[in-house]
């Protein structure tokens, strides 16, 4: 009597849904591309420049004084290479009391969180099943599966 | 005056002169690689020689607003102070130089060492934006208040610092984690997954955030307006973006012009939607407050009976206070949420941007600023610890 049951529950028990963790991990990577500077790799990674080549209007004789005198950028990357996970255990030593950049950070807000549609942006009701995200209309749905349901999970 | 050197150092763009000019020099503070030019990058503002601004690479100084890429700030500061820039030697001069609230030690270790070594600073005075920000406004004769909120929106992020009879009340300071770098990563995405994908072109999606994006005085109006047919939908708009051959920088096309031969992206809603992430950080899951409840949770840390003039004395500051609309909107909702028998007046500066420099040059003019700096003797005595001692007591 298999071919009496419901086409559609038997399909939405194949789908594959996302896990809260899961879920958590596409927030924080979404944050993070928030912050990230580029998006593409350095167009002139693949260049070899050669910083030592004297150019044509470069003056030989005052281009030699200066560079006994001063130590240059490598210097100072060198001596200053701390990334910011680093610099803020520093603070927490030397800064264990508030006010510090831990206790100035904004607390969460009051007011509830507002959902927005991932596709067109407007206010958003429903919620996909499968992954999590906000959107307004089934019109806004069948893009959403075409393009970004579980496309992209890592 | 002559002899001063004021360096408001944003993460975004450097803002550079001697004392006795009347109005700093912008330079965007990063290296810029252009895919079209191969054979070298672009220093500051150099970046105007730059053709084909297409897929720009940046390199940035600043991380999550604090000085980290050194080897990259040298590259564009030896630029700044070269002739080819502003021609600033800084050599037997004082300088003012900003730095974030709550700057690591050894950043401030590293300004210390950079200054007084390579460029061979007499003297040095390092402060935060916000508090030359606030000497601007206290002491500008118009307004007669002691008190004031400094709010500083920033690329990296916002920051709202009170201060009471003149001086930082350190408890009260808040930090939101959206400036301006958040607003163009975001208005990218958007682009990216609606239109066309941009996901290159920071340099093009921040200028089309700087032409298009606006503070909406009423969300929910905006809202329903912009699910409207053309005529009636006033929001949406259509910008013609750049195709660095005939035309360089985008710009807003008209409604009954012909259709430009360049590519065009039609924008709606995300036009007040970004700018909203200052309002409302929760909107893409940053679980902070907003701009106008931040302010009034950092007034709880004040002492109530001075609560009447800071609200009368909020000043904006910083690149996102030029997005139209954010004065109003700060306005309303402070309105809504202060104590009614309290005055709010919000007060967006002539020029955002260059207001912490001006401030930089009432510094200069203070009597007992002699007595405030760095001296050489003194680092030379006491070595980088002294400018910690001097400035973070």
């Amino acid at each position: 009597m298999t071919s009496r049951e419901s086409h559609r529950i038997k399909d939405a028990e194949k789908k594959r849904v996302l896990d809260e963790a899961a879920r958590q991990r596409r927030a924080r990577k979404a944050l993070e591309a928030l912050e990230q500077d580029n998006f593409h790799d350095d167009p002139h990674a693949d260049l070899v420049m050669s910083k030592k080549v004297p150019k044509f209007h470069d003056n030989l004789e005052s281009g030699r004084t200066r560079k006994t005198k001063r130590k240059g950028a490598e210097y100072y990357r060198a001596k200053y290479r701390k990334n910011f996970i680093q610099l803020l255990e520093e603070d927490k030593a030397h800064r264990p009391d508030p006010p510090n950049y831990c206790s100035a950070q904004a607390p969460p807000s009051r007011l509830p969180q507002r959902h927005f549609c991932a596709v067109c942006g407007s206010c958003s009701n429903y919620t996909c099943t499968a992954c999590g995200t906000r959107y307004c209309s089934v019109k806004c749905l069948g893009t959403h599966q075409d393009t970004r349901c579980l496309k992209w999970t890592a | 005056m002559n002899n001063i050197c004021i360096l408001d150092n944003g993460a975004y763009t450097a803002k550079v002169g001697l004392a006795s000019q009347e109005a700093p020099q912008l330079i965007p503070n990063c290296i810029m690689k252009a895919k079209s030019e191969r054979r070298r990058a672009f220093i500051g503002d150099q970046i105007k020689e730059c053709r084909d601004a297409s897929g720009l690479f940046y390199l940035l100084p600043f991380q999550r607003g604090y000085l980290l890429n050194w080897d990259t700030q040298k590259t564009v500061w030896d630029h700044i102070f070269s002739p080819d820039c502003c021609g600033i030697n800084l050599s037997e001069k004082t300088l003012i130089i900003t730095e974030p609230h709550f700057n690591f030690h050894s950043i401030q270790e590293a300004l210390t060492e950079i200054f007084f070594e390579e460029y061979e600073c007499d003297a040095l005075f390092r402060t935060t934006a916000a508090d030359l920000s606030a000497l601007h406004h206290l002491k500008s004769n118009t307004v007669p208040a002691d008190c004031c909120i400094i709010v500083d929106m920033g690329y990296s992020f916002t920051h709202i610092v009170p201060y009471v009879k003149g001086e930082k009340i350190k408890n009260a300071i808040r930090r939101i984690d959206v400036g301006g770098k958040v607003l163009t990563n975001h208005l990218k995405e958007i682009i990216s997954y609606r239109h066309l994908n941009m996901m290159d072109e920071s340099y093009v999606v921040n200028q089309i955030k700087e032409d298009v994006c606006f503070v909406s005085s009423d969300f929910q109006r905006d809202m329903k307006t912009q699910k409207l047919r053309y005529p009636e939908n006033t929001i949406i708009q259509e910008y013609v973006l750049p195709d660095f051959t005939t035309v360089n920088r985008g710009y807003v096309k008209k409604p009954e012009g012909p259709a430009p031969e360049q590519q065009t992206i039609k924008l709606n809603n995300e036009r007040f939607t970004v700018p909203e992430l200052l309002f409302n950080p929760s909107d893409v899951g940053i679980q902070q407050m907003g701009v106008s409840e931040a302010i009034m949770n950092a007034l709880d840390s004040c002492p109530p009976p001075v609560h009447h003039v800071l609200l009368e004395n909020i000043v904006v500051t910083g690149g996102c206070a030029l997005i139209p609309g954010m004065g109003e909107r700060l306005q309303t909702e402070l309105r809504a949420l202060a104590p009614d028998d309290m005055e709010v007046k919000v007060i967006i500066t002539e020029d955002p941007v260059a207001f912490p420099w001006q401030g930089g040059r009432v510094l200069c003019q203070s009597t007992d600023f002699s007595e405030m700096i760095l001296t050489r003797e003194e680092y030379e005595e006491e070595g980088v610890g002294a400018s910690i001692e001097k400035f973070d007591p």
